[in-house]
Formats: C-alpha cells, structure tokens, sequence
C-alpha cells in the first residue's frame, strides 16, 4: 500500500513502477528486468501478459462494450481465446449481463469493475492500481475495494495499490509513506 | 485559430497582390499588340483635347498616321502600307530593326529618326537605295523585322514602311481627301487608362473608336478572359480552403473554452462581460492576425517574382494601392466574426451543468444550425468582398455549400453503416469502431474539412489542366501559319492543287467580299443607339463576308439552323460575338453595302467561332446564292514549314497576285501569353496545396489530444510499436479513402460544370482526378495523421494519462 498526501508523488510512483513513466535518475526493477535503460516499446513488451493496471478515472475505451474492453488487453497480447477469458472475467466481476453494454452508459462502480476485469484478464503478476476509489461513493467503494482483495486472493496476483484511505490501506501487507517525492518509511 | 486567421489574412494579401501584378502584366503584354494601353483610332486627326486631357491624367501619349500608298524605287512604283509614328512610339513592347535578314536584331528604343525610312523584309532588296516617299526622298537604312502592333490587324496586305512623322508633311502625301488611318496610343497604370477612358468614351466622335486589350484581337481577349476567370477561381477556392481552418480550429477552441466559462458562469460571471471579453481578445486577436498576415502574404510575392521573372523577361509591374492590404484585414474581421463568435456566444449561452454533463439536445441541433447559416453568411460576404457580383464566384459559393451540407451528412451515414455492420471479432476493427463511435463528429469534422480543402485543390487541379489542355489542342504543332489571301477565283483549284503537291496542308478555301453593315431591321446602323461599346468597331468598318455550304471548323451553331439544302433562302449565320455587341437575334434581317449595292437577309443562325485556331474564321456567312456574283477574292490557310518555302517562292511566281500573310507572330504572342499565364496557374495551384495541407493540419489538431489519450491507453495495456502503427494507420487510410472518393466526386461535377459554364472549354471525364483525390488523400492523411501521433510512441503514456 503507498500512502501520502496529495501531489506528495505516489501516483509518480505507481508509474515508475509499473513501467509507464520514465525515470530520470535511480534503477527501476520490475519482474527481475531493469526497466531504467529501456523504451517505451520494451517497457511495453516487459508489461505485456505480466502487469495489469487500474486508474482512478477507469481509463476505458470509449464507444466500445464492457466486453470489448476486457478483450482489448488480451488480443493485444495475442492470445486466441480472448472472448471466453473477457467473458469469465467478466462474470467474476459480475457484469456479465453488461457485457454488450457501452461504457459510457455503465455508472462509475460498473466502470470501475469493467476496469478491474481488463487487469486481471491477462492474467497479471503484478497489479498496479492508482486510488481505484477515488471516483466512487464510499458503498460502491467498498464493494471496489472487496472485489479486488477478492480477485487477488484467487489469482495470487501481487497487489500494489496507492490510496489515502486508512481503512482501505490497513488491509494492504506492507505499507509505504511517501511525502513530497520522499520514501518516509516502509513496513 | 491565429495561425488559421493569419494565414487567411496572408492568403488574400498575396492572391490579390500576385494576381494584381500578374494581371497588370498580361495586360501590358496583350498592350503590346497595340503598341500601347489604349489606342483612339480615326480617319481624321484626333482633338488636342485629348492629348492635354491625356497629359493632365499622367498618360504616356504618341501618335501614328497610317496609309497606303506608292513609293519609288529606282522609278518603279510599290504598293505599301506607310506608317509615320510620332515620339514616343511604341509606347508598349519594342521594335525590332536588323541590317539584313541574317544578322543580329537590334531593339531601338524610338522609331526612326528624320530623314530615314525602315523597311518592311519584303522590301529587303531595297535596302540602302533612296526610297522617293512623295516629294521627299528618304534612305532606307534599317530592315522592320518586328513590329509590336503589327499582329493586331491580321490583313495588312502591303509591305510596311515605317518613318518619321515629323518627315511626313514635307513628303506633300497628304492632301484634303487622303484616306488615312490616325491612331493616338496612351499608356499608363490601369486607373489612369480606366479614368481617362471614362472620360474619352461620351466625347468619342462618330469616326473615331477606342481599341484596347478588350477590343484586341478575339484570340487575345479569349486567352485573357479565361487566365483572369481561372486566377478568380483559385482565390475563391484558396479562401474556402483558408476559411475552412478558421471554421475547425474555431469548433476547437470553443469546445477547450467552454470548460472554462462554465466555472466562471458557475461563480457568477455575467454573460454580458463575458461576451465583451471574448469580443476584445477576437478583436486582439485580428490586430496582430491583421498585422502578421498582411506581413506573411506582402513577404510570399517574392518567390513568385524571382520565380517569374526570368520567364517573363522583365519584372512584374507593382500594384501601388492599399486595397489588397485593406481587403485582407477586412476578409479576416469578417471571417473570425462570423465562424467565431457564434461558437463562442453559443458557450457563453450554454447552462454550465451542460458543459459538464453533455447532452445531446434539439439546442444543439439548432445551435449546428446557426453555425451553418452563419457560416455561409461569411463565406458570401467574403466572396462579395473579393469578387463583386461575380457569377462565377455565386457558382463556386453553391458548389461548396452543397458540398458543405452533403459531405457531413454522407460521412455521419457511413459510419453508422460501418457501426452496424456486425460483430466484429478481429481486436483493430473494432477498437477502430468504437473509436469512430465515441468521436463521431470529430471524425465528421475532420473528413469534411480535408475533403472541402481536397476538393478545392482538385477543383483547381481539373479547370487548370482542361484550360492547359484546351490552349494546347488550340495551337497544335500543325497550326497555319500562312494566310494566302488575295486568291482569285478560277486560280483557287490550281493553287490547293499545288500546294498539295508539295504535301502542305492548307484550310479549305473561302471567298471573301468586302462589305459594311448599312441596316440591321431596316434601320440604318448609324442610328441605333448600340448599348455595346464594341459595337462601334463593327458598324464603323468594312468586314469580309464568306459563303459556305459546310459549317466551317470549330464552329458549332448555338441558335437557329445552319444553312442547309440544295437551294437555301437567302440568309446569314452570325458569330455569337457580333449577335451580342449588335444585339442581334434570329430573324433579325441584316443589311449590307458591298459596294454600290445593298443586300439583305434574315438571321438564321448564331455560331460559336474558336477564333484562337487561326484558320479562316469569319462573322458573318452568307448562302452561297447571295454574294456568289459579287466581287470576290478568296483566302486559305497553310502550315509553310522552312523546307516549303522554295516550293512557295515557285507558287508565288505562278501567282504573283497572291498575298501572303504571316500570322507567326501573333501566334508566337498568344503563346506567350498562355506560357506565362501557365506558371501564374501552377504558382496558385501550389499556394492551395500549401492552404490545404494547413487544414489538414489543423483537422488532425482537433482530435489529437483524445489520440494521443487512447493510445497512450493502448500503450499501458501492453500495445507494441506495430499495434499503436496499425491503429493510425488503419484510421487515417480509412479516412483518405472516404475523403479522396468524396472530393473527387463533388470536384469531377463541379469541374465540370465550372469548365462548360464559365470557361467554354469541353471538359473530360479524367481517371487521373480519382487516382490524384484518392491516392493523395490517403497519402497525406495517413502520413500526416501517423506523424501527429507519432508522439506517443516515445512519450510515457502516465505522462499523456495524467495530462
């Protein structure tokens, strides 16, 4: 859990980390790869079926269905069986009657769980997600909350999450305070 | 939307500038046919009136008295045509003088001096010998081998003479009675040449009548109207270009705007304040667009000039009025006012919850709707401010507005059509869809503007080549060089016969008899008020009148039937030029004087005459029936390559009456004249290019950011390099493809119309407008909307997500 007040860095961090940022000085290390030397493209190719990525304001692909979103990361990666991974994962987050529904006639919460989907439908061993609450009232954040435990729990997927909420940070495993670009500690 | 004002503004300050400047020339080369700007011709000399007025007016002025008559050379006499030119002479273009026919030519800047005589080639014999002109003897010093108003009257028979015009009253050649031709020439810029001849026209005496460029010979004034319609389109066309950046980068700013005046609206701001901050930062906004462009477009003369220059063999004339620099700033204030402020006025009235929650609504169907006519509204007011009450310029306005109304709609249709067209299963595909669907009015936008752009640019493309193309057929390689005039009748087969022979080609022959218009409905021509003012050169002179069974080349009946049958009434066909100066209609009946006699007939019919194809072309033709026993001599064309022209010194021995008349000259000027109307035509054409590519531009610009966005998305799900290549590549393709079908199909028709209407040339379905609309636009579009996209391949997408 990376925890810290706003603008203190912690989204900064989240991309570094996950390999979406560039980093201007110090060694980057994801999955056993140094990622400060490479690319975008090799970035990308070291993200690729290994990283999955939630953000705050869901990041979906306008004009396409829930369905469609969930398959995007999964054709991407060139597996074949991309329809019946989106629709399982899919159903997990329990939007499979929305599937064939356009995004941006979901409400937030469902966003947010067609999100969830999307990272875990490749499968990843690393999620990265940036304040997944954020946008969301405190029920449906919760449930948000709920289900990616939930996901994590059956997948084994590492989970690195940044928020500001305490109660949602108690059920991280280690925690991580930053201020103003500085670790202040980690436990 | 500075740089779209900017460039707007710079667009009409140069088009109107170069094609000033390029007009004043072709003007000045056209004047060169005259000698002169201006040219007041009489058989009597002309009032002191009009010198003085002339002089007050800052005019050039010069005089020339013409006539023929009998020199002696060694006491035998020869026919010619004398010319005595004052000072001055000629004010526009050069004579060209040599020492004998192989030798190098000079280019006097005067005419000859006292005492001295030049001498037509004809007369080249003689050159050095005394030369009896009257009572006066004269030593003919220099060969005339050109002369610039020579081309202009195609039926100077007689060998020129060319001399002093202060020698000419001690030579006693003029006496009361002396059929002499004074011609007074002027020159100077087009307004003083235009006021002088406001003030000239009511004061013109019977026998007197102006020639200028505009009475000049009708090949001439084709080539001229026709350079001068096509420089009009291009402007036209080049502002719709312009206009058309203004109209998408103004949609964008209001859409980034409207944000910002929903939180201030929201704390209160009142719309009135708003509306007078938003009325002075566009008026900021034209001040410095004013200033930059007019800059800009002042600034871009110059490549033309150094480009034109050394094909022109001279400079281009300056343009010394403010009206380009006041029209461009003005064209600007109209066109920021009008695309603008009703996006902007349509933000500042717009409810803040619908800017923060968008809804699609009857508003703003009606608010598209005022952005349409208000739209249109500009575009006419710029149009009346370029191009008065040009028909042509309404033409091209109602091309572009169904063109304008057509396309989003056809663009909205396809893509719904491609939305439900089914499920698609291959990831691009429908990533590609769903973006449509989610940005359909960008992708509306940005299809409909390059496609206007592209469809102006091949609008320009089409008209330039079928005028190119039209100009070439019109002076093909074998074109007649030579008229043989002066043919007698029972000689005619004989000579074709020879001519044959020696396998050079020649027109059909056609007699010629000289007449003068006496009545038109039985009313005497000298006492119609004719509303023409050409009509005067037409009633005051005699003019050839043919007759033929057959419809003569290039000639094509517009009214009325061509004279037909076995034994046809009697009749005339008129040339559709005549029938308009005279106000001539079908079955009108014309009245003609050949010599003591009268005839007369009605109208049948009104032709169409390509006068540029420099074979026997004639105003009026007669049934064989009604002139076949007048006097009569007879005329036909040839093409005398050097090679014939042995065989012609032999043809001319057996005939030593015929007359032979070089028309290369003419020729050679209206050639001229289309080879640098060409490269002005391909300067413009580049100028649109450039205009165009700018709307490209700024069509890609809007959509940009919410690109850049989603493929930053793509990035952080994993994209690689190819798959980001093949998203832009797929769309921009898929664009150019609509775009490049949509604009070659709207500009075949316009071109089309645009060619028969107002250019009178035979247009030509060309494959090559498809090919250019499609390939180019899927070209352009997936080069320069990849190249925009390019940033997020090697920009960290949190950095784009987080923006």
């Amino acid at each position: 859990m990376i925890q810290g007040a706003s603008g203190s860095g912690k989204t900064t961090l989240l991309g570094l980390m996950a390999g979406l940022d560039q980093s201007s000085s110090g060694d980057i290390i994801l999955l056993g790869e140094d990622l400060t030397s490479k690319n975008e493209e090799q970035r990308a190719r070291v993200r690729a079926g290994r990283v999955g990525f939630v953000f705050q304001s869901f990041q979906l692909v306008q004009g396409a269905t829930a369905l469609q979103n969930v398959m995007l990361p999964i054709e991407l990666g060139g597996k074949a069986d991309a329809f019946e991974l989106a629709c399982k994962h899919l159903q997990e987050v329990g939007l499979e009657s929305k599937a064939d529904t356009l995004v941006e006639q979901l409400s937030g919460g469902e966003q947010q769980r067609v999100s969830i989907a999307r990272a875990f439908a490749v499968e990843p061993t690393i999620l990265f997600a940036d304040e997944p609450t954020g946008n969301l009232d405190a029920k449906t954040g919760k449930q948000i909350t709920d289900l990616m435990f939930r996901l994590r729990d059956q997948t084994g997927t590492t989970l690195v999450l940044v928020t500001h909420e305490q109660s949602l940070a108690e059920r991280g495993d280690v925690h991580i305070q930053i201020e103003s670009g500085e670790l202040l500690n980690a436990d | 939307m500075l740089i779209a004002t900017i460039i707007t503004i710079a667009i009409v300050t140069a088009s109107q500038l170069i094609t000033q400047r390029i007009g004043l020339l072709l003007d000045r080369q056209a004047s060169e046919l005259l000698a002169a700007d201006l040219v007041v011709a009489s058989s009597a000399p002309l009032a002191q009136s009009y010198r003085e007025k002339a002089g007050a007016e800052g005019l050039n002025v010069a005089t020339t008295i013409s006539m023929r008559t009998a020199i002696f050379i060694d006491d035998e006499p020869q026919l010619v045509e004398l010319k005595a030119a004052g000072a001055g002479y000629p004010l526009r273009g050069q004579l060209e003088t040599a020492r004998d026919l192989n030798a190098e030519k000079q280019r006097p800047k005067q005419g000859p001096s006292n005492g001295e005589v030049w001498i037509d080639t004809r007369l080249s014999a003689q050159l050095g010998q005394s030369i009896l002109l009257g009572k006066q003897s004269f030593e003919a010093n220099w060969l005339l081998t050109f002369e610039p108003d020579r081309g202009g009257s195609l039926f100077n028979l007689a060998p020129r003479v060319l001399m002093n015009l202060d020698d000419l009253h001690d030579t006693g050649l003029i006496i009361p009675g002396s059929r002499v031709r004074c011609r007074v020439l002027f020159s100077g810029s087009g307004d003083q040449i235009n006021r002088f001849r406001r003030w000239l026209k009511p004061r013109l005496q019977a026998d007197e009548s102006i020639q200028d460029i505009e009475t000049a010979r009708p090949e001439m004034r084709r080539a001229l109207e026709r350079t001068r319609s096509f420089f009009a389109l291009s402007i036209i066309l080049t502002l719709v270009i312009a206009m058309v950046a203004i109209a998408i980068t103004a949609s964008y700013t209001a859409g980034r705007e409207a944000p910002k005046v929903a939180i201030l609206r929201a704390f209160g701001i009142a719309q009135t304040r708003l509306v007078g901050f938003y009325l002075r930062e566009i008026g900021k906004l034209w001040i410095i667009a004013s200033l930059v462009g007019i800059a800009f477009g002042w600034l871009s003369q110059f490549p033309l000039q150094w480009a034109l220059d050394g094909w022109f063999g001279r400079e281009l004339p300056q343009v010394d009025t403010m009206q380009p620099f006041l029209v461009a700033a003005l064209v600007g204030l109209v066109s920021l006012a009008g695309f603008c402020l009703p996006y902007l006025l349509s933000v500042i009235a717009t409810p803040p919850m619908q800017v923060f929650r968008p809804v699609t609504s009857r508003r703003s169907l009606k608010r598209n709707v005022l952005f349409g006519v208000s739209a249109i509204v500009t575009v006419f007011l710029v149009l009346i401010l370029l191009m008065q009450s040009s028909l042509l310029a309404v033409v091209t306005l109602g091309v572009i507005l169904v063109a304008t109304l057509m396309l989003p709609v056809i663009f909205g249709l396809l893509i719904r059509a491609l939305l439900f067209s089914g499920n698609h299963r291959f990831w691009l595909k429908r990533y590609l869809l769903s973006r449509l669907r989610s940005s359909t009015r960008a992708a509306i936008v940005v299809m409909s503007g390059f496609s206007l752009a592209l469809l102006a640019i091949l609008m320009i493309a089409i008209v330039k080549d079928e005028l190119l193309a039209a100009w070439d057929t019109q002076l093909p390689d074998d074109i007649p060089n030579y008229f043989l005039i002066n043919l007698a009748r029972e000689d005619v087969p004989q000579i074709r016969q020879s001519l044959e022979q020696q396998a050079i080609a020649s027109s059909d022959p056609y007699p010629l008899v000289r007449t003068r218009l006496a009545a038109i409905n039985g009313v005497p021509v000298a006492q119609i008020a004719f509303a023409d003012p050409r009509a005067s050169n037409l009633v005051n002179h005699t003019f050839n009148v043919s007759f033929s069974e057959v419809l003569p080349d290039d000639n094509a009946i517009i009214e009325g039937q061509w004279i037909a049958g076995e034994n046809p009434t009697n009749q005339f066909s008129v040339e559709q030029g005549m029938a308009e100066r005279l106000a001539i209609k079908i079955g009108d009946v014309i009245a003609l004087s050949v010599g003591a006699e009268t005839i007369e007939a009605p109208v049948s019919s009104i032709r169409t005459v390509l006068w540029e194809n420099f074979k026997p072309n004639f105003y009026l033709i007669a049934n064989r029936r009604l002139i076949e026993h007048k006097p009569q001599t007879w005329l036909l064309s040839a093409r005398i390559e050097d090679n014939n022209k042995p065989a012609l010194k032999q043809l001319l021995q057996q005939f030593p009456a015929i007359t032979l008349l070089d028309v290369s000259i003419l020729m050679a000027r209206i050639q001229a004249i289309i080879d640098r109307a060409t490269i002005a035509l391909e300067f413009f054409f580049l100028f649109a290019l450039a205009s165009a590519f700018i709307v490209l531009l700024a069509a890609i610009q809007t959509g940009k950011a919410e690109r850049q966005k989603e493929s930053a998305l793509l990035r952080a799900l994993s994209a690689q390099n190819r798959q980001l290549y093949s998203v832009h590549v797929l769309e921009f393709t898929l664009m150019g493809l609509l775009v490049g079908f949509f604009a070659a199909l709207f500009a075949s028709l316009a071109g089309w119309l645009i060619s028969v209407q107002f250019f009178d040339i035979d247009y030509h379905f060309s494959p090559t407008t498809w090919i250019y609309g499609l390939v180019s636009a899927t070209l352009v579009l997936t080069i320069a909307g990849t190249m925009v996209s390019r940033k997020v391949y090697n920009i960290s997408p949190m950095k784009i997500l987080r923006s």
